[in-house]
């Protein structure tokens, strides 16, 4: 993984200077409410509905052993001994002191961490696939220049005051496991006719209240130019982007009104005109990155026949280890190793948290198994990427012993969901309940692989944090008199081709989700052609309105 | 007296506003787009014939302005509340494509933490807030040491200035 050099940790340690002078004259109310809130959102600080909410950057989801027993620490020392990662593959702390804010981000910077611009009008967390550098799928590793478009966006002098936040994802893979086109800017890797490795970019893809899929603006980057173009988009969202309207300020919008013939003759000129001076990103660069993210020295193995258990014997929730290795492992490129999933999907628990001793105890797992680096994805899990599979049964049973191995990767409890209205100031209703509820309903394993793969997403209001839009089956709070209802969506997908759900009818009373989904699978399992087909083909191909018929047949509580 | 940061030092402002009373040997701030619109009918009633002080809108385009940078001295970016982003393009625009060389400064809601990227895009001039202390707005000029984007391939750079002997 990338390892800071005296430039970015003298960077870091600045920037913690920094935001303690800024909280200390906040405290000493040199700094009114107002004039301190856009200081601390572009370092992850919220004021939420109980305390200060700290979200800390996970650049494009790696994390070393290390870095894990440091968040481990932080949440035992300074927080309710537990984090939560979130949809961005960062991790959010819930209970901080704001006092000692400054301090926590001390401790960060001695590992190579910081919270640098998780919130705010700036450019975001680079997000990636999860899978980068491990999967069999990809053009070439997407990390390097995820770093290098992390250190060029970091304090960018001209970029930190936007109209409205900044997304950018990469992607290496055509099965896109970065939504990418659901992000303000997706930059996808591709070999260009000579070879070379380049990029396709897309822009004004974007979730919350206006969901868009984001449109192809340049076919083919040279690698030479990501930067500078990277420059050109922004230039003209930060002088054309609207600012009178906070609901209406992400480029997407902008985009959307000038077209996007229009808004790609735009950037195309300005990209021109601004040649002289844009960086230039040099071979040299991508070559001296890319070293740091070299493969891990594995070992010559072979496959193990038995990797798998004894699944042709066993099936489903009769046999753990078999259901495990299924549902929460994947395929390696190299042979004899194989992708671990961690699940942080166990029922009872909110989605994405994790406590201060299994963090600790899954550091000192990957030290043993898998070369010490550990994941996060967007999916709110982590991953172990290179664990030989000779060491499976052993990295299971630690991780069961751990509640980390519930074998639902891919499944329906596999949920998304935001911190909703138990966290969040913004929320309209609870999600974290929610999901509960269908954790209870759909208990049974065996119904759950049989349903196969299926994505629930989860949102408590319309920001969409939960990403409801591309959930196969979508569930958005909304606050009716008073009362948490759900809107249901379903169809929507973030894998390549991204699709936007669509909304089966009027919204249901809380305690009826999990009933109107039982409805919604009850279709597909009457309607799909075979086990093969998912529910979200089988949505593609019979539509949305058998759906919508199922579940306001004889529903009267629905209004 | 208004007080401004300029060049590193903090001076009495000699520029003058609308509304503002002019005393001898300040100069007064035109709107920008203002003076464009009376480009072609300056010369005889002796409008051309001072200094040059003009007033910058976030909305204002600086394509507008720049045929007629050679008689502008000063150029003013207004930031008119916290969050404004507009006026950091137009200073990198105003500098790097059109090369304006006088002084060019930000003046608004700012405190000091917008300074070392306001320093960065080009302004040389600051006229804070006035609740902003201005020792500590010189201060915090400093903040940073290290930058990852200054200049053309800004990244590999620094990391020669910082490694001695490392390939060039």
């Amino acid at each position: 993984m990338y390892r800071y050099d005296q430039i970015d940790q003298t960077l870091v340690d600045e920037r913690v200077a920094q935001f303690r002078d800024q909280t200390q004259r906040f405290l000493s109310g040199a700094l009114t409410e107002d004039e301190f809130k856009p200081l601390r959102l572009r370092n992850g600080l919220y004021i939420q509905l109980h305390a200060p909410m700290l979200r800390i950057a996970v650049p494009y989801g790696l994390l070393s052993s290390r870095q894990l027993r440091m968040l481990a620490h932080i949440a035992r020392r300074y927080d309710r001994d537990y984090g939560h990662f979130t949809t961005r593959q960062n991790i959010q702390f819930n209970w901080p002191q704001l006092e000692r804010v400054p301090d926590i981000l001390a401790e960060l910077a001695t590992v190579e961490m910081h919270a640098m611009q998780t919130s705010g009008n700036c450019i975001r967390n680079i997000t990636a696939d999860h899978l980068a550098g491990v999967a069999p799928d990809e053009v070439a590793d997407p990390r390097p220049y995820c770093e290098i478009i992390r250190q060029w966006a970091t304090l960018h002098p001209e970029f930190s005051y936007l109209p409205r936040k900044f997304k950018i994802a990469v992607t290496a893979s055509p099965a896109d496991r970065a939504a990418a086109e659901v992000h303000d800017v997706g930059v996808r890797l591709k070999r260009g006719a000579d070879g070379a490795i380049g990029f396709e970019i897309l822009a004004g893809g974007g979730l919350g209240r206006t969901p868009i899929i984001g449109q192809v603006i340049r076919e083919y980057l040279p690698q030479s130019d990501l930067l500078g173009y990277l420059e050109a988009i922004l230039r003209v969202y930060n002088r054309h982007g609207r600012r009178d309207n906070i609901h209406k300020a992400r480029i997407k919008i902008l985009l959307r009104a000038l077209g996007v013939q229009e808004f790609r003759r735009q950037v195309e000129a300005e990209f021109e005109a601004a040649r002289e001076f844009a960086p230039r990103l040099l071979g040299a660069e991508v070559e001296r990155m890319r070293a740091f993210f070299a493969p891990p020295p594995y070992e010559v193995l072979d496959d193990l026949p038995d990797a798998a258990g004894n699944a042709g014997l066993l099936s489903g929730a009769r046999a753990p280890y078999e259901a495990w290795y299924r549902y929460n492992t994947r395929a390696h490129r190299v042979p004899g190793y194989r992708i671990v999933f961690v699940s942080l999907k166990k029922h009872g628990e909110a989605p994405g948290d994790i406590t201060s001793a299994q963090m600790d105890a899954l550091a000192d797992l990957a030290d043993r198994h898998s070369f010490g680096l550990i994941r996060s994805t967007h999916d709110q899990n982590l991953v172990l990427a290179d664990v030989p599979q000779r060491a499976l049964r052993e990295v299971w049973q630690t991780l069961a012993s751990l509640e980390l191995a519930t074998p639902n990767i891919g499944t329906l409890t596999d949920m998304i969901c935001c911190p909703g209205l138990d966290f969040c100031s913004l929320a309209n209703a609870g999600s974290i309940p929610i999901a509960k509820q269908i954790h209870a309903r759909f208990d049974d394993l065996d119904y759950l692989y049989d349903l196969g793969p299926i994505e629930i997403k989860m949102s408590g209001c319309m920001n969409a944090c939960g990403h409801h839009h591309i959930g196969h089956i979508g569930i958005l709070g909304v606050d009716k008199h008073g009362k948490e209802w759900y809107q249901i969506t379903v169809g929507g997908s973030s894998a390549s081709p991204a699709a936007l759900g669509e909304v089966i009818g009027p919204s249901v009373p809380k305690e009826a989700v999990a009933d109107t989904i039982a409805k919604l699978l009850d279709v597909y399992l009457e309607e799909r052609q075979d086990e093969h087909e998912r529910f979200i083909d089988t949505v593609r191909r019979i539509g949305v309105e058998p759906f919508q018929e199922r579940v306001y047949e004889t529903d009267h509580s629905a209004a | 007296m208004r007080r401004i940061i300029r060049r590193r030092e903090i001076l009495e402002d000699s520029l003058r506003y609308a509304g503002e009373v002019q005393d001898p040997g300040t100069v007064a701030v035109q709107t920008a787009a203002g003076w464009i619109a009376g480009a072609g009918t300056r010369g005889g009633n002796g409008a051309a014939s001072g200094p040059v002080a003009l007033l910058l809108a976030a909305t204002d385009e600086v394509e507008a302005l720049a045929p007629h940078l050679q008689s502008v001295q000063w150029i003013v970016i207004e930031f008119a509340k916290i969050g404004e982003g507009r006026g950091y393009s137009q200073a990198r625009l105003l500098r790097q494509r059109y090369g304006y060389a006088h002084e060019l400064r930000a003046r608004g809601a700012l405190k000091r933490d917008q300074l070392v990227f306001l320093a960065r895009c080009g302004f040389d001039a600051f006229d804070l807030d006035p609740a902003e202390d201005l020792s500590g707005a010189l201060r915090a000029l400093d903040s940073f040491t290290v930058a990852y984007q200054d200049g053309d391939e800004a990244l590999v750079q620094l990391r020669r200035r910082a490694v001695p002997g490392a390939p060039a």
